[in-house]
């Protein structure tokens, strides 16, 4: 019994685990598209934002790439859905013979390597140019038809597995009757099979698309010279990441969730009048309920107003206050960077004690003079620092970077021991300096001297 | 004769239009798309490496000189074998079949768990959380996995704030967020199939099994995963596949040492641009690959035609 209860909850265990697998990493990203952080991470949490969205807006080489993704997605659920079907009628009618080899040549291309798939494509258009003597400028070299042939060589078998699956449950004895009825063999194809392969050839052109919308090991080799969502993309998370990253997923995430919840909507409305119509068939119902507009569902007028409320309080509390929290988590971090300062200031005073007492004793090493020269040399900044230069402009930052990495070397200058560079690695740690009145005091010359922890102390 | 009876009973069955357009769709899918791209790559790659105006002239002949070069290198090198490729492939196959391994131990008991414990709403629920993730691309995929596995990432920010580790460890470095990814990447396809076959077990023969006093690791060993073999192989064979042919998750998360067969080959191309030795690269493998799947049906005693049931 308890030996039960265990292996329950181990099972149980596993399960939840397994779906913090397959969520986590979503939710952490989705999180990240929301922070102000410049590096894209949850936690230290700054402020709620929604600014990554506009830098995604302003982002043209993305714009451009969103839009031959979109042409290279239609393109190939044109090529693709109508060959799939075609395999998959010719699969159902071909010999017994011939069809394991059929169907494995078909199949092979979802097994391929994508790399293969898009060199051979690449390869293979570039020859026939050759042959034709065709231009650089002719199709046999353009982009998005070679992305498009290549991507509809391994996306059309996806296409045929849709409509082997719903041919299998087709009864060839409608065919026949039509047939018999004097309908035409055109006829039969229109009026019996494709409406009885409708919802088989939704899928699939939703499928290819999407598959399409993904696809980066084929895509990166056909496209040549223009570029996609995913070209860009990968090009992007390999030189250096930011937020507005996280910000695409989020609305990529966002408006698949929208397209499921509406194909729910309607796939409901669709089994409830084939139910009501069943009713009539059997006599239990007089008539098919007139349908209400999809417009006018209350289910979607529900789910509108959701998304809207919804999207409205995050753009409300994404844009209103982030400056000010953007402020406020600022001075945390001066006040942080302060307190670091006050611990080097004893050390180094600390420090220099020692040193006088050296001094008189023996030459002093070279870094300390140095430092010395260097310590000078700040005073000079001053003015820099002084608040009416900062108040929140933003030209202004980039300016204040370059002294501020500075005075962050001069901190550790006093202490000999701190002169290893502390280079970081990430580039937005520098980020907290940049906030730099609260330093003013702290290059003020007389802080150099015993008064500061007094000083301080009283701040 | 017969052949010719072949297709006036096939235009008779279809109708003209029908008949030419299946006839003209298929062929051109068959021979533009799969086979003849596939041929001309490998005549490609064994010819030798000259730029597209001298195609099909004398300096374009014959010869193995790619193949070998993969083997052992640049005729100047002092090495007797090309290290950097050699050693290359053998790790991304290597790494491969751990992800696949990586993959059946993860999808094995969610598979079952979905197929014969979850009932009703929930198991319809669990399929299409299992769905979600695959909606998003596989270049933000690995991003997310950038994320988490960061030197400040969330993992790591956790491990030093409870005190296992005194400073983050390198997940991307160690390859750990590779191998995290890929078998990410390829879950579903390692579920649907394995959840297929053991969906068709009846649970009359679990039940025997137990009612005989057979442990469970027997029932799964003895029962459930001879039933489950066929599905088992054809979720290995996809993501064993995909994951040696994997680009975009070694370029995101791959470590600055550590090289994917497919990066080698994707260099040759755009870098190199030694088009002729990128595609005999591509060759070598797409046929180890199949070769080393063949092998492993063998090995497993599975046939190709349950297989792709």
């Amino acid at each position: 019994m308890i030996q039960g209860r265990i292996q329950n909850f181990l099972v149980i265990g596993f399960v939840a685990l397994f779906f913090v697998y397959l969520f986590g990493p979503l939710i952490v990203m989705g999180l990240t598209a929301f922070n102000t952080s410049g590096f894209p991470r949850v936690s230290p949490w700054e402020c709620f934002t929604v600014e990554w969205f506009d830098v995604l807006m302003e982002d043209t080489r993305l714009v451009t790439g969103v839009r031959n993704s979109l042409l290279i997605g239609i393109g190939v659920v044109i090529l693709a859905v109508p060959i799939g079907l075609a395999g998959a009628l010719m699969l159902m009618q071909i010999g017994p013979r011939l069809r394991p080899w059929l169907y494995t040549v078909t199949i092979a291309p979802i097994l391929v390597p994508g790399v293969v798939l898009g060199i051979s494509t690449l390869l293979f258009w570039d020859r026939i140019g050759l042959m034709f003597g065709a231009g650089e400028d002719t199709i046999f070299y353009d982009g998005i038809f070679l992305t498009i042939v290549g991507q509809a060589t391994f996306i059309s078998a996806y296409a045929m597995l849709i409509f082997i699956a719903r041919l299998q449950r087709f009864d060839p004895a409608l065919e026949e009757a039509a047939l018999d009825l004097g309908a035409s063999h055109t006829q039969t194809f229109r009026k019996i099979l494709l409406p009885f392969l409708r919802p088989a050839i939704g899928s699939a052109a939703v499928l290819a698309f999407l598959a399409s919308f993904e696809n980066y090991n084929t895509t990166i080799f056909t496209i040549v010279s223009s570029s996609t969502l995913t070209t860009v993309l990968a090009s992007k998370v390999r030189y250096g990441i930011d937020p507005s990253i996280s910000a695409l997923a989020v609305s990529i995430v966002f408006l698949t969730l929208v397209g499921a919840v509406l194909y729910e909507i309607s796939k409901r409305r669709e089994t409830r009048r084939a139910r009501a119509q069943m009713a009539v068939a059997r006599g239990e119902a007089t008539e098919v309920k007139k349908q209400r507009p999809f417009l006018t569902e209350p289910a979607f007028i529900l789910f509108v107003l959701i998304v809207v409320a919804g999207l409205g309080t995050v753009y409300f509390s994404g844009t209103v206050g982030v400056e000010e929290c953007k402020i406020i988590v600022k001075e945390q971090r001066q006040a942080e960077i302060k307190r670091k300062v006050e611990r080097r200031q004893q050390q180094q005073m600390f420090q220099s004690a020692v040193d006088a007492q050296s001094e008189s004793s023996s030459d002093q090493e070279e870094t300390q003079e140095d430092s010395k020269v260097t310590a000078k040399g700040t005073e000079g900044y001053q003015s820099v620092f002084s608040p009416g230069n900062l108040q929140g402009e933003v030209e202004t930052e980039a300016e204040e970077e370059e002294p501020v990495k500075g005075t962050e070397g001069y901190l550790n200058v006093f202490s000999p021991g701190n002169l290893v560079n502390p280079s970081s690695d990430e580039p937005d740690e520098e980020k907290p300096v940049k906030g730099t009145e609260g330093y003013q005091n702290v290059f003020a010359p007389e802080n150099l001297t015993d008064q500061v922890p007094a000083e301080n102390s009283g701040n | 004769m017969s052949f010719s009876n072949y297709w006036r009973a096939f235009f008779q069955k279809n109708g003209a239009a029908l008949a030419l357009f299946l006839i003209i769709a298929v062929g051109m899918w068959l021979f533009m798309m799969i086979i003849l791209p596939q041929l001309f790559m490998l005549d490609f790659s064994i010819r030798a490496n000259v730029p597209p105006p001298k195609f099909g002239t004398e300096e374009h002949y014959y010869t193995l000189e790619h193949y070998k070069y993969m083997i052992f290198g640049s005729a100047q090198s002092t090495d007797s074998f090309n290290i950097i490729d050699v050693t290359v492939f053998f790790r991304t196959i290597g790494a491969a079949i751990f992800v696949t391994l990586i993959d059946v131990a993860l999808c094995y008991p969610i598979a079952y768990y979905l197929a014969h414990v979850a009932t009703g709403g929930w198991s319809r629920l669990m399929v299409l959380s299992l769905i979600v993730p695959f909606w998003i691309n596989e270049i933000l995929r690995a991003f997310a996995f950038k994320i988490i596995f960061g030197s400040t990432g969330v993992i790591n920010n956790f491990l030093v704030s409870i005190g296992i580790l005194d400073q983050p460890y390198d997940f991307i470095r160690n390859d750990i967020a590779l191998w995290a990814g890929l078998s990410y990447a390829f879950i579903l396809l390692m579920i649907f199939p394995i959840f297929n076959a053991i969906e068709s077990l009846d649970k009359n023969q679990i039940e025997a099994a137990r009612d005989l006093g057979a442990p469970w690791w027997r029932i799964h060993w003895r029962i459930v995963v001879p039933h489950a073999k066929p599905g088992i192989s054809s979720g290995c064979t996809m993501v064993f596949m995909l994951t040696a042919g994997a680009l975009a998750a070694p370029q995101i998360l791959g470590g600055p040492s550590s090289l994917w067969f497919t990066q080698i080959i994707y260099q040759g191309f755009n870098q190199a641009g030694n088009w002729a030795r990128g595609s005999a690269y591509a060759i070598i493998l797409l046929v180890s690959c199949i070769v080393l799947v063949l092998v492993m049906m063998k090995i497993a005693k599975v046939k190709f035609g349950e297989m792709m049931k």
